[in-house]
């Protein structure tokens, strides 16, 4: 165990921004913190780099308790969704930075930072300011002034968000690449749900200050703990179907749409009478032809992703979202025949939302 | 503007009223502005050529506007014969402590004031009272500041000023500096925290050299308060020992003679720093101000 959260509690006057998280990460590992906007994911970063004290709970670095250890004895780098690089300096001196202020000795912070930059291939800006860099090679630069020193735990908040899409994609397989090489504990937040699944070894999904499950990418995706997760975590979100559990006839009953149920989703429907059933859109298939078994729906909008087609269908009264091959084609409002694939269905509470297992 | 005239021009007709019209703006603009500047130069002009001007040509009238033969035996009569210089040295050396001594204490209030969360509003709350320090009349603090200087032991010493000075400065230096530190992302000493630096290395090493220009500035700002300062300068001091410039100035007026031309030789000598510094640091200074203003 690297980093512990032991029910650690974040409030801003009476509003919990955390609330009672509890998370164990282990030595090496890179740990996702995901969520949207407001759930507290960046305040717990920001609780672990000290920049922010716990109202209560216990934060622990190593066997240490850290919770008054101010953020220069923790041990820990950070690479800020601003850079936050010092613009008076260049950037050798940014790199160099941490060094100095622990007073290495300069031909050591030399060897080191060119060391780094040769690593990251900026070893040509060396003498240039922030601000005559472009953005990746300033997020490279914050990512060097990270990793010049060698610490404990790298915290990054957002460091790709201010890239354009494509270098984003980039930078994620290099940060992958580089926290696999470095083998250094690594908290990441992110609101970009594919950047979890792509770089994480474990993701904590967040949610108004609770962590809702955390857990493999794998298991995130195909095994979410409530609806909120299963909602977050894919493009497009699955679908939910929102209906009544009739156990004599052993289906699942939605707004003019009715599905017979294997007998293991009966057990886990037992005793109940209302349920969403949740199921990826590409579970649900698609064609034009008439087939076996399979349910007449009208074509609501079909979205050309290229790579694939976005189906947006009406399947009796409910809207689904199936993804089709990418030469699929169909008009608005043109009958087509899908079928829903309930071996992968997830079933969750009606009102707490809570997978049903 | 040459480029918009010819552009003017090219769309003739209706075009060229439009033109005519906003070159009679212009020109009405610019006379407006040449009176401003007349009315603003004409006292400056005065006393410039006064210092220079024999006695004789002072008081000739027709006044002797540009022709007369210069001289600067009333520099020298001022500042060699009669204790100018020493006002000279005393204006200095308080505008210069005073200034380090606000520029001091005030940048390091602005900071707390800029970035540390006080409970109850309380950072809000304490920058407009220090703001409202500053609409304070001087005059009203004139009899009591002379009384605890009397009690102090302070009275005709330089001491006094540098202290009123240093007072009477603060609430601006912490205004201005406070609207600066705003304006730099709180993540830039975050990341020095993270680094391995504590709050103060921060401060010097990466704040500071970030806010050195308004730094300047507001120094400059200062340093031109007590330069010019005369009120309390006047109610403190009234030995040549701890008396400044203006008070010096102003003591040439007697009863039984004023001497224009030793009194405008000083002026313009007062004048000369304050001249320089303020077309140094103007750019910084309404920045400056106008942060404040809008951010507070």
């Amino acid at each position: 165990m690297m980093v512990k959260f032991d029910n650690v509690t974040k409030r801003f006057g009476n509003r919990a921004v955390v609330d009672q998280l509890s998370l164990e990460i282990d030595e090496g590992e890179f740990v996702v913190l995901l969520g949207p906007s407001g759930c507290g994911k960046t305040t717990t970063l920001r609780m672990l780099a000290g920049l922010e004290d716990a109202t209560s709970g216990d934060i622990l670095i190593g066997d240490e308790r850290v919770n008054d250890v101010p953020p220069q004895h923790r041990d820990i780098a950070m690479v800020f969704q601003s850079y936050a690089l010092y613009p008076h300096m260049t950037v050798a001196e940014n790199i160099a930075y941490p060094l100095r202020v622990r007073k290495v000795t300069k031909p050591e912070i030399q060897r080191r930072v060119r060391r780094v930059a040769e690593m990251l291939e900026i070893d040509s800006y060396l003498a240039s300011r922030p601000r005559e860099l472009s953005g990746g090679e300033r997020q490279r630069v914050a990512l060097a002034r990270a990793i010049v020193r060698e610490p404990r735990v790298y915290l990054m908040d957002e460091p790709l968000s201010n890239l354009d899409a494509r270098l984003r994609v980039q930078m994620r397989g290099e940060l992958k690449r580089l926290q696999h090489e470095l083998g250094t504990t690594t908290v990441y937040v992110t609101h970009d749900q594919a950047e979890a699944m792509t770089l994480a070894h474990r993701v904590a999904v967040m949610r108004g200050g609770l962590l809702q499950q955390f857990d493999t990418p794998m298991n995130i995706y195909h095994r979410p703990a409530n609806r909120f997760v299963a909602e977050f975590v894919g493009t497009p979100g699955m679908n939910f179907i929102e209906g009544r559990f009739d156990p004599g006839t052993g289906t699942f009953n939605g707004r003019g749409l009715v599905l017979p149920l294997a007998g293991h989703q009966l057990e886990r429907l037992k005793g109940r009478e209302r349920a969403t059933l949740g199921i990826r859109p590409e579970d649900v298939q698609v064609a034009v032809a008439e087939r076996d078994g399979w349910r007449r729906a009208v074509v609501y909008v079909t979205e050309l992703m290229g790579n694939e087609t976005l189906c947006f269908l009406r399947l009796g009264d409910e809207k689904i979202i199936a993804r089709a091959a990418a030469d699929f084609r169909a008009e608005m409002e043109m009958p087509v025949w899908a079928r829903l694939d309930l071996d992968k269905a997830d079933f969750f509470d009606a009102e707490s939302g809570e997978a049903l297992r | 503007m040459t480029a918009q005239r010819r552009q003017a021009k090219s769309f003739g007709g209706d075009g060229a009223s439009l033109a005519q019209r906003s070159r009679l703006t212009r020109l009405a603009t610019y006379v407006a502005l040449v009176c401003a500047v007349i009315a603003a130069l004409a006292p400056v002009y005065w006393m410039l050529t006064i210092s220079l001007k024999s006695e004789v040509d002072q008081f000739a009238s027709p006044p002797r506007w540009l022709v007369f033969s210069p001289t600067l035996a009333h520099y020298r009569d001022a500042f060699l014969s009669r204790s100018f210089g020493q006002y000279l040295a005393t204006s200095a050396t308080v505008a210069g402590l005073s200034t380090l001594g606000s520029v001091t204490l005030g940048t390091f209030a602005a900071y707390g004031l800029a970035r540390f969360r006080l409970p109850a509003k309380l950072g809000q709350r304490l920058s407009l009272w220090i703001l409202s320090t500053r609409m304070f009349p001087p005059i009203v603090s004139a009899v009591p500041l002379f009384l605890m200087m009397r009690d102090l032991r302070l009275l005709n010493t330089m001491a006094a000023l540098v202290i009123v000075y240093t007072a009477f400065n603060l609430p601006f230096v912490v205004w201005m500096m406070r609207g600066f530190f705003q304006e730099l992302p709180r993540e830039l000493e975050e990341a020095a925290m993270v680094d391995g630096d504590s709050r103060l290395g921060a401060l010097f090493r990466i704040i500071l050299p970030l806010v050195v220009p308004g730094l300047a500035a507001t120094a400059v700002f200062c340093l031109i308060m007590s330069w010019n300062e005369f009120l309390l300068a006047l109610v403190l001091t009234q030995t040549d020992a701890a008396m400044t410039l203006p008070v010096g100035i102003a003591g040439r007026v007697t009863q039984y003679e004023i001497k224009w031309g030793v009194m405008s030789a000083a002026g313009v000598v007062a004048m000369l720093p304050i001249l320089i510094f303020a077309m140094a640091v103007q750019r910084y200074l309404v920045r400056g101000l106008s942060l404040g203003a809008v951010k507070g």
